[in-house]
């Protein structure tokens, strides 16, 4: 049996802070019979595995009594630590709690963070989308537009070319109908001279025949008479032939008579003689046949002849038809070739059937041009509206982006704040862990050398901890729960805000378009204001009446009769003491000189006054002069103002109007002026029923002068302008 | 005592007639004082809207402006009046120099109906006040009158006003391009006055 002395205690005390601090850090073990342990090297320190070594349990008890104290001590301590501790659980647990609270707070604004940071990422993303659609569709707009006013542009360059090709064809056309109407002109001119030689021709070839008729009248007259001739010739020969056929048939009496061988010789003779008259007798007959026919041949000669002639002056007219055919062939060529081109034209230009159409295709082609021009302002505005729309969107895209920004910043906030609490939570976490564990160790060592019944109570308290925690767990877990119902409600509650917020929007931009409004309107009213304050009125409904102010022009009269009655009575007073002082030699002679002075400057500020009376008057009388032409130049009357005594001895107001359009002097109007109420004069020239009705429906019926004068004026003006 | 208040916040058309013309009365010689129409001389200090208030002693001008708020009176009890200018004109070439309106809304259904309305004299007063301290106020901005001065008093009424014997029909006298400074405005609850002054446009400073 090894005896070992025990450790001194003061050392065993004073080691005991180390050993128990140093079995803090060395791990606990449970005491046990250490039979199985080998024999061990004598050591003054306790072990390292804090095991008895000896087998006296006689020797140990006083240690093992010492150390139940210190034990017991340790664990009075480690209860009050225990006790230390488990407040600074509890406070941890409050902390944690906190922490656990700052957590879900913290949770809740990472959730709300989110939630808003969701939110305004979709509500970005779909302001994005719009935008971006919205500028893709006013980029498909823009171009389309674009297109469309390259299309507007190219359509109107070709209008414009066609206006110019079609005006400079209009002007080549005009040209060529100015040339062909100058060579129809020609033409016609041509062919009044040719028509001026061929009458004259034509009278000519008329003088020409009548003197050819004339010419074969007489032929023919001689002819006729030739004929007579012929036929008294005729008849002379058939009553030379009757005579001789008498004397004949008297002959051969005779002979009948006579005798035998005479009658025979006689016979032969007469019959010979016979035969020889009736030969000439043939003869005759066959010279007056051929003298018929030659006078038929004749006759017909001269038919042929006029035949001929006839033949001729047609084959003339028809020679010089034929050249005017050929021209006038030429001309519809030519004119045929102009309406080709016409035509080709025509065709050219599309929608124009006919030449009419040209002004009417021209004006349709202005209008065209001007409405596109019209058309094209209007894309250049919905351009510009566009534009301003554009930059309203862009401008609310970067709004949104630093909105964004912003948000993430704090989102970024947020996060590192969880990531502070997660920090604390974990290092409270592992405080407690350890605690936990320090509370273990301590039951543990309790366990070991202490009686259950005093570890017990412990483990009941870190039951009930363990059995409290898991119970905050699953408030935890069911203040998770509720945490996501709530997340649910307050993500509904932000689509509703953003819903909201989207109506909101939609509400600023009407309150912004009613402030333009308003701004438009309230710069009009000012406009009319600044018109009503500075004096304008609608005489419709409004007079202006001035107070007649006398007393300025009576106060001045005033004064001035105040000065001359004080000068007056001044220099009656001097007169009195002048009268006074009429024999006193002495001071005469200075009140002479005095009086001399006053009466120089009362002559003086006479002549001044009576200066400034004749300026008024030339003034004044200029003023009038300048007005009256005036009115003249402008109404077209003479106005004349006169005063009159009316019967009640009340002195009245009379202006005479004159026209300038006047045809005699009694052709004046007259109108009598009494307190702002004019009425017109009966005379001679209202009298005239034409004025008197005029009269009677401008002035009585209307009631209004100025028409009256005005259509009186138009009148004149009318007749002097028409004479 | 709550009856007396009571009774002293109703306003009726003729009492509110009666303070607009008046006001107009004080607003006149104000007019003529400050803008030096007439000389300093011939006004006296008296004790009016809690200011010192200064009226003529000329017994013509005074004469003139009992006469005109006498008219004014009568034409505001019966509605007909819309506004009322004060011009000054240059003495020599009658060109007007300076307008100061005074344009008047009246309550129609007060002069229809004869109702009243409710409003303090003290409110009043305070309003009337405000414009008498502008008026005095105003020669700081309105440009010097140079040259001897007229004044002239046009009341626009309604067409169917039969014109006075003292009264006439006239022009509006208007200026060309005038400057104008809206004054304060006061209103009865039956009759509400605005006012302001418009001026020749002093192109003088505007070369330099």
């Amino acid at each position: 049996m090894i005896l070992r002395t025990p450790p001194p205690r003061k050392r065993r005390s004073v080691s005991s802070e180390q050993r128990e601090e140093s079995a803090l850090d060395m791990p606990l073990v449970i005491y046990e019979d250490p039979v199985s342990e080998p024999s061990h090297e004598p050591s003054h320190e306790p072990s390292d595995q804090m095991m008895c070594t000896y087998q006296c349990r006689q020797m140990v008890k006083s240690e093992f009594l010492d150390a139940l104290d210190t034990a017991e001590k340790q664990v009075a301590e480690y209860r009050i630590n225990l006790e230390a501790l488990n407040e600074q659980l509890r406070t941890s647990e409050s902390g944690r709690k906190e922490f656990k609270d700052q957590l879900c707070v913290s949770q809740q604004e990472l959730a709300a963070a989110k939630g808003r940071e969701q939110a305004l990422e979709e509500q970005l993303m779909k302001e994005v989308h719009d935008s971006q659609e919205r500028y893709k569709t006013l980029l498909s707009r823009f171009s389309e537009l674009e297109v469309k006013l390259s299309k507007e542009t190219d359509a109107r360059k070709h209008a414009e070319t066609l206006v110019s090709s079609s005006e400079e064809k209009m002007a080549l056309l005009e040209q060529q109908m100015r040339q062909l109407s100058e060579s129809s002109e020609r033409e016609r001119k041509q062919l009044n001279r040719e028509l001026s030689d061929l009458k004259s021709d034509s009278e000519l070839s008329i003088s020409r025949i009548n003197v050819s008729l004339q010419q074969m009248e007489c032929s023919a007259n001689n002819a006729k008479k030739e004929a007579e001739l012929l036929n008294k010739q005729r008849e002379e020969l058939a009553e030379q032939l009757k005579e001789r056929s008498h004397q004949l048939a008297k002959m051969e009496q005779e002979l009948l008579s006579l005798t035998a061988p005479s009658d025979d010789v006689a016979a032969s003779e007469t019959q010979i003689l016979v035969k020889h008259l009736q030969e000439e007798l043939r003869n005759y007959e066959t010279e007056v046949r051929e003298a018929r026919k030659l006078k038929s041949y004749h006759m017909n000669n001269e038919l042929l002849k006029e035949k001929l002639l006839e033949e001729k002056r047609r084959r003339e007219r028809a020679e010089e038809e034929l050249l005017k055919l050929e021209e006038v062939q030429m001309n519809a060529k030519k004119l045929e070739d102009e309406l080709l081109s016409w035509k080709s034209l025509l065709k050219e230009i599309p929608e124009v059937a006919c030449r009419e159409d040209i002004p009417k295709m021209l004006g349709t082609l202005q209008k065209e041009v001007i409405d596109n021009l019209m058309k094209v302002g209007e894309v250049n505005a919905h351009l510009k509206e566009l534009e301003v729309a554009l930059e309203s969107s862009n401008f609310t895209k970067q709004l949104l982006e630093t909105e964004n920004a912003i948000m993430k910043e704090k989102l970024d906030n947020l996060a590192s704040e969880v990531k502070r609490l997660e920090l604390m939570l974990s290092s409270v976490t592992e405080e407690r862990d350890q605690l936990r564990k320090e509370a273990m160790a301590s039951k543990i060592q309790k366990g070991g050398e202490v009686e259950k019944g005093t570890t017990n109570v412990d483990l009941v308290k870190m039951q009930e901890l363990e059995s409290s925690l898991a119970k905050k767990e699953s408030i935890i877990r069911e203040l998770d729960d509720n945490l996501r119902e709530q997340r649910e409600i307050v993500n509904s509650q932000q689509h509703e805000m953003q819903l909201l917020h989207e109506k909101l929007n939609m509400e600023a931009r009407k309150m912004k378009s009613l402030e333009r409004e308003g701004d438009r309107l309230r710069a009009e009213i000012s406009l009319l204001e600044s018109k009503l304050g500075h004096g304008d009125y609608s005489s419709a409904n409004t007079k202006v009446l001035r107070m007649v102010n006398t007393f300025a022009v009576d106060s001045e009269a005033k004064h001035m009769i105040e000065t001359l009655q004080n000068q007056l009575q001044k220099a009656q007073a001097k007169i009195r003491a002048i009268e006074d002082l009429k024999g006193q030699t002495d001071a005469g002679n200075s009140i002479d000189s005095h009086l001399s002075e006053t009466n120089a400057q009362l002559k003086a500020q006479v002549a001044t006054l009576e200066k400034r009376e004749e300026r008024y008057r030339a003034v004044f009388l200029d003023k009038i002069q300048v007005f009256r032409k005036a009115c003249c130049s402008i109404f077209g009357y003479e106005i004349v103002m006169s005063e009159y005594q009316r019967s009640n001895g009340i002195p009245g107001t009379r202006f005479t109007l004159r026209s300038i359009f006047a045809q005699n002097d009694n052709e004046r109007l007259e109108f009598d002026y009494d307190s702002g109420v004019t009425t017109i004069l009966v005379n001679e020239y209202t009298s005239q029923p034409e004025i008197s009705q005029q009269v009677d429906i401008f002035i009585h019926k209307m009631k209004s002068i100025p028409a009256f004068t005005a259509n009186l004026i138009i009148e004149a003006f009318n007749r002097h302008t028409l004479c | 005592m709550a009856s007396k208040t009571i009774a002293k916040d109703i306003i009726t058309l003729r009492g509110s007639a009666a303070i607009v013309s008046e006001f107009f009365g004080y607003a006149a010689n104000s007019i003529l004082y400050n803008r030096a129409v007439y000389p300093e001389e011939s006004f006296a200090k008296v004790k009016k809207y809690g200011l010192p208030m200064l009226l003529t002693q000329d017994e013509g001008v005074k004469t003139f402006i009992t006469n005109l708020t006498a008219q004014l009176s009568e034409w505001l009890e019966a509605g007909k009046l819309q506004r009322i200018v004060l011009v000054i004109m240059s003495k020599a070439t009658s060109e007007v120099l300076e307008r100061w309106n005074f344009n008047i809304e009246t309550d129609k259904e007060v002069v229809e109906k004869g109702v009243s309305r409710e409003k303090s004299d003290k409110e009043i007063m305070r309003e009337i006040q405000a414009i008498m301290r502008q008026i005095a106020s105003s020669i700081t901005y309105l440009p010097c009158l140079d040259e001897p001065c007229v004044f002239d008093v046009l009341a626009y009424t309604d067409t169917d006003v039969a014109v006075p014997l003292a009264w006439i029909e006239s022009d509006a006298k208007l200026i060309k391009n005038p400057q104008m400074v809206k004054l304060h405005s006061f209103d009865t609850k039956i009759h509400k006055v605005d006012t302001l002054v418009s001026y020749k446009n002093d192109d003088w400073d505007e070369e330099e």
